[in-house]
Formats: structure tokens, sequence, C-alpha cells
């Protein structure tokens, strides 16, 4: 029973992990590196507990995926056409998205870092296996979990199996290459940051509705900077981004039941998650390939 | 020699372009909410400018900025992006503060030296570990910063609460229970203010005024770093390595050894960002020490092209508007964040502005090139 409830526990905290890796996974084989994917879910998870407060979870999922998208656009605009560093336009979508959350909330809500609660969609129990042992897998489960979980089959079939899919990656490995065969670089770049933003949003969306049940300021955590580690330890691949997640997830629910133990100062095992991703990045990052041309902007005429 | 005079000149029009951008597109929020843009600047020039004690003010905040600015500018130049400044200088501060509270009995001239090393070791030593983990294991700088961020606000958080906890405060009236922070530092480790020294030129300024000695420290440090940059061989190996590892390398510099002192450098200077309000407003460390100025650091250097004159300047903006932004809260009712918005478009337009100018240059002087050589190939003819 403690072991279901411990592997539930991780899944829900993997979610919107997982979410923001596979939009990470979709910007980065475009070549186009997204670090304001951490400012993209802080707007997903406040705009979403505002679709939900005033029209219901359904509108506040739309709205928030809409502000990612938002998010996402200007970063494309930044970086693509405009060529900017990547790093610097991502760093100004995070310090946005904090001012400008802060401000919409304090303008709407009278509360700077908080919004009253709101309701999130109605939970589903999976039929059929609802026995002993793994009840506490399958009851009451968030749709959005579900769907994360089918998103990751489909990211990867979508990259790996299409003709969209394989465009994005040709875009992200050698992107002269590809504008010589007569594919549009920079539309297949809008198309793989927008995916991200709408993701991150949407992840915003469920620490917001489906986990808190209100928009807290700082609820997100770094969670956007723990997915980019998690999509380069899953190797840039939508699996390998799922099991990176899993472990993420794990982590912190673990350390949810160590704090009850109290043997240890609550504030290490608060640090558990960041110096989990910097170990694994310190072990993995020359085992992991990134796209050849990831990060670097393209420029058509140049010698 | 004309163009360039009029390159020059585009460099210091970008960040004001900039300025002007941001100004706009903010006035597009502050419409959004139903306030008047107009009264919002009217109000943020009229608060921060008519008295002499916010002119003050604003030198006061522009302080840390100074250095975290300049922190932020020397990983711009080797080609890094150090988040970590704001970890940097809180571990920075911690540091300073422990010298402060744990050494009694010191004179000052020698007890407030080694609180402000300290407080630069302190911030060398954290980032240490990103540039170690870039260097050595090829873990790019932006993540390992962050989150080594993340884990300084936990280990301070830790540090103050359990560790070093001033349990000798006198109980709070009506709070029933202590504050949360380190014992008080001695007079002998804070930084005296300004006010006798302007005194001497018959400026006086009202008691509730902080502004210290680390104005002017802030700077000399800005002297100090662009004589580094620009007058000794190690500033040389900074820029060539920020401007081409590889052919920096080719010349004989090793990259990885200019990152390492670089960053180490760059970490020393954010050790003392926090310096400024821990010696002189707080006089010890609590669970409210300011925060964000690491991220402010960024939009600093970069509206001040990573020049340290520029870095100045631009500090001084910023302290402006967050002196203004206290004023458009308390008077008008706006939210002070919109200054958040404002610095975060003007990052954008500012990156913005400067690409597209530079690739106006780089096609005005491909063109002259063309116009070279074909005038060359005719010679002969």
């Amino acid at each position: 029973m403690f072991l279901a409830e411990l592997l539930a526990s991780s899944l829900r905290m993997a979610v919107p992990i997982l979410l923001t890796a596979l939009g990470a996974v979709f910007t980065e084989r475009a070549g186009v590196v997204n670090i304001g994917l951490e400012g993209m879910m802080i707007a997903g998870s406040f705009m979403g507990a505002l679709g939900s407060y005033y029209y219901g979870p359904y509108f506040g999922l739309l709205l928030a995926m809409i502000a990612g998208l938002f998010m996402a656009l200007i970063h494309a605009v930044n970086t693509v056409t405009f060529r900017v560093d990547q790093i610097v336009s991502g760093v100004a979508i995070n310090i946005l998205a904090y001012g400008g959350c802060r401000f919409l909330s304090l303008a709407i809500f009278k509360m700077a870092t908080t919004s009253p609660r709101v309701s999130g969609l109605p939970k589903i129990d999976i039929p059929g296996l609802n026995i002993g042992f793994l009840k506490p897998l399958v009851s009451g489960v968030s749709p959005v979990i579900i769907l994360a979980l089918l998103l990751v089959p489909v990211s990867s079939f979508i990259i790996n199996r299409t003709v969209f899919g394989l465009r994005l990656r040709s875009v992200g490995e050698n992107p002269l290459a590809a504008d010589t065969l007569g594919i549009d670089v920079f539309k297949m770049k809008y198309a793989g940051v927008l995916i991200s933003g709408a993701l991150a949003g949407l992840s915003g969306a469920y620490l917001a509705l489906e986990h808190t049940g209100m928009y807290v300021e700082g609820m997100t955590q770094g969670k956007g900077f723990i997915a980019l580690a998690a999509m380069i330890f899953g190797n840039w691949e939508p699996v390998g981004a799922l099991w990176a997640s899993l472990l993420f997830g794990f982590s912190e629910a673990l350390s949810f039941r160590v704090v009850e133990g109290g043997a240890i100062p609550y504030q290490f095992i608060k640090m558990i998650p960041y110096v989990l991703t910097l170990a694994v990045l310190t072990g993995v990052v020359k085992k992991s390939t990134a796209p050849a041309a990831d990060g670097v902007p393209y420029e058509r005429g140049l010698k | 020699m004309k163009k360039r005079y009029y390159i020059v000149m585009l460099r210091i029009l970008a960040p004001v372009l900039a300025i002007v951008l941001s100004a706009l597109i903010s006035s597009a929020v502050i419409l959004a909410i139903g306030k008047s843009p107009l009264q919002v600047f009217y109000t943020i020039f009229k608060f921060s400018l008519s008295r002499l004690d916010s002119i003050a003010i604003i030198l006061y905040n522009a302080t840390p900025l100074i250095f975290s600015g300049l922190a932020v500018s020397i990983g711009f130049r080797m080609g890094l992006f150090n988040i970590g400044v704001e970890g940097q200088y809180l571990i920075g501060a911690f540091f300073a503060a422990l010298a402060g509270f744990a050494i009694k009995g010191l004179p000052v001239f020698v007890h407030l030296p080694l609180v402000i090393l300290c407080g630069a070791l302190g911030g060398m030593l954290w980032s240490f570990i990103p540039i170690y983990l870039k260097v050595k294991r090829g873990v790019h700088e932006v993540i390992s910063t962050i989150m080594l961020n993340y884990i300084s606000y936990s280990l301070i958080h830790y540090l103050i609460a359990d560790v070093f906890l001033d349990r000798s405060q006198k109980l709070v009236e009506g709070l029933g229970g202590i504050l949360t922070r380190t014992p008080k530092l001695p007079p002998s480790a804070l930084m005296p203010k300004l006010h006798v020294f302007l005194g001497l030129f018959g400026i006086q300024l009202p008691r509730h005024v902080y502004l210290n000695w680390f104005f002017p420290l802030g700077l000399l440090m800005a002297y100090l770093i662009y004589y580094l940059l620009m007058h000794t061989p190690f500033g040389f190996e900074i820029r060539s390595v920020g401007q081409n590892p590889e052919a920096a390398r080719t010349a004989g510099i090793k990259p990885e050894r200019v990152y390492m002192a670089g960053f180490l450098l760059s970490g020393a200077v954010a050790g003392l960002v926090g310096l400024s309000d821990l010696l002189s407003y707080f006089g010890y460390m609590d669970l409210d020490f300011p925060r964000n100025y690491g991220f402010d650091g960024i939009a600093v250097a970069l509206i001040g092209q990573n020049n340290p004159l520029g870095i100045v300047l631009s500090a001084i903006l910023f302290g402006f508007l967050k002196r203004g932004a206290e004023g458009i809260q308390t008077q008008l009712n706006v939210p002070m964040d919109t200054i958040v918005i404002l610095q975060a478009v003007m990052i954008m337009s500012i990156v913005v502005i400067t690409k597209v100018m530079n690739d106006y240059i780089k096609r005005l002087e491909r063109k002259e090139s063309v116009i070279c050589s074909s005038q060359n190939s005719s010679l002969p003819a």
C-alpha cells in the first residue's frame, strides 16, 4: 500500500516536469533553446487559475495554453526572427512572467502572491484495475495525468515517424541543408517553440488547478529548468524524458515522506530535486548528444 | 574615420531606443488596468527627483546593482552567462555576516575589510561549483547556476533559522517569538554612511537615508574592472575568449583557464552585492534579506552594454525606477511590479535593437568592402 501511494505521488509530481520536458524536446529538436519554459509555466499557472475562477477548469486549461503560446511567440520572434541570444531572451521571458503575474494578480485578485481557490477537472476512476494494491494509482486520477502519459507516445510518433517530425529534426541538425531542400526553416522553428509554450502553459495549469487548487506565486519552483535537465537526461527523446521526469517526481515524492520522519532538516529535503538535477547533468552530459545546431540562430545568406 | 563616430553613435543610441520602446510597451500595460501612463511617468519623475534625500536613496538603490551588473558583465565578456549571481551574493552576504558577528574586539579598520573580503570569498566559493562542473564535466553554466540559486535559498534558510539563529534576542512584543535572524553585527563591522563626508560640502542628508561608502566603492570597482578588461593581459584574454574561444586557443590562450579565473572573479564581485544592505541597513541577516539583485544585474549589464561606465549609469537608472515604483504604488495605486515588466521588456528590446543595429553596421561595412574591391579590380584595366 505504501509503495503504491509513493508511486502514485511520484506520478503526480512527475507530470508537470514531463509536460514541460516534452515541450522542451520539440523546441530543442528544432534547434531553439528555451530557458523561458519556467516563465511559460508561471504564466500558465496564473492564467489557468484565472480562467478557472471565472469560467471553469476547461476554460482555465485553454487560457493557460494560450498564455504559454503567447510567451512562446515572444521567444520565437526574439530568437528566430531577430536571432538574439536564446538564453538572454529566455531569461527576459522568465522575468516578464514573474512581474506580469504579480502585476495581474494584484490588479485582478487584489493579492500579489495568491489567487482564491479554484476548481479543477473532475477526477477519473480507471475502471477494471480498481483492486487492492493498485487502488491509489487508478482512483481519482486527474485527466491531465492521463493526457500527459498519452502525449509521450504521440510526441515520439510525431517526432520520429511523421514528415513534420523529420523536418523539425532536420532544422535542428542542419538548417542550411534543410533550407536547400526547400523546408521553411523559420516556420519549423516557430512550430517547435510554440508547441513547447503550449505544453508548458498546460503544465502550469496542472500545477494550479489539479495539484494545488489555487495559484501561488513561485509554485513552479524551478520545474521548468528541471524539465530541461530531464530532457537532456532523456537524450532529447520523449520516452527518455518520461523516465527522467519519473525519477525527478519520485525524488520529490520521497522527500515529502522523509519530512514526516523529521530526521533531516527540511531545508535539505527541499534541495533534493536541485542537487539531483546537478548530479544527473554532471554524470550524463558527456554521454548525451544534443541536436547539432541546437542554440545556434539560423541566418540566411550567411557566407 | 567618420563612419567610426557613426558606429559609436549607434552604440549609444541603442540603449536609449530600448528605454523609449519599453516605456511605450509598459504604457500599454498601464492603460490596460485603466490608469494614465502619463500620470504614472510624471509621478515616477516627481517622486524620485524632487528632493535631495530622494536622489540619495536612488544612489543607495543603485549600489548593489552596480556590483551585480559588473559581476554579470564579466561573465558576458567571456561568453559565459552567470545567472548565479543571485545565489553567489546570498552566500557572500552570509559569509560576511558570519565574519561580522563571530569575531569580536577588532578595530574597525581591520574588521570591516575582513568582513568585505569574506563576502567576496563566499561569492567566489559558490561560483566555483558551476565553473568547475563546466570546465571538467561540460555542464552548461546556465542550468547549474540556476540550480545552485535554489540550493542557496534553502541553505541560507537553514543556516539562519537553525544554526546561527540569534537566541539572545528579547521577545518581540505581541509576536510571542523571536525574529529569525543572525546575531547583530558589532559596529566595527558596519559600513559608515556618507552623511559626514557629504556634510563637509554642505549637503545634509536625513537619517532615514542609508547611502554609504559602498557607492563610491562600486564606482571604484567599475573603474578597476574597466582597467582590468582594457589594459591588462588577463583582460585581453577574457575578451578574446569571449570573441572566439577556438581562435584564442590557437593563439595560445587556454579558454578553460580563463573561464575558471574569470568566473571566480565574477563570483567575488557578486559576493559584494548584498553588503551595502547588510552592513548599513540591516546589521544582521534575516529571512527577508533582499532577493533578485542577481536577476536585476542581468538587465543592468545588458542595458549598460557590458561597459563598466554604462553599467554604473544603468544601475542608477534602475535605482531611479525602483524609487519611482514606490511612488506609483503609494500615490496612484499602480502595482510596483510595473517596473519588473518594464525591466523584462527592456532586456528584450535592447538585445533586439543591438542585433538589428549590428546587422546594419555589418551591411554598411560589407557594402563598402564591395565598392573597394570593385574599385581595386578596375585599377589594372
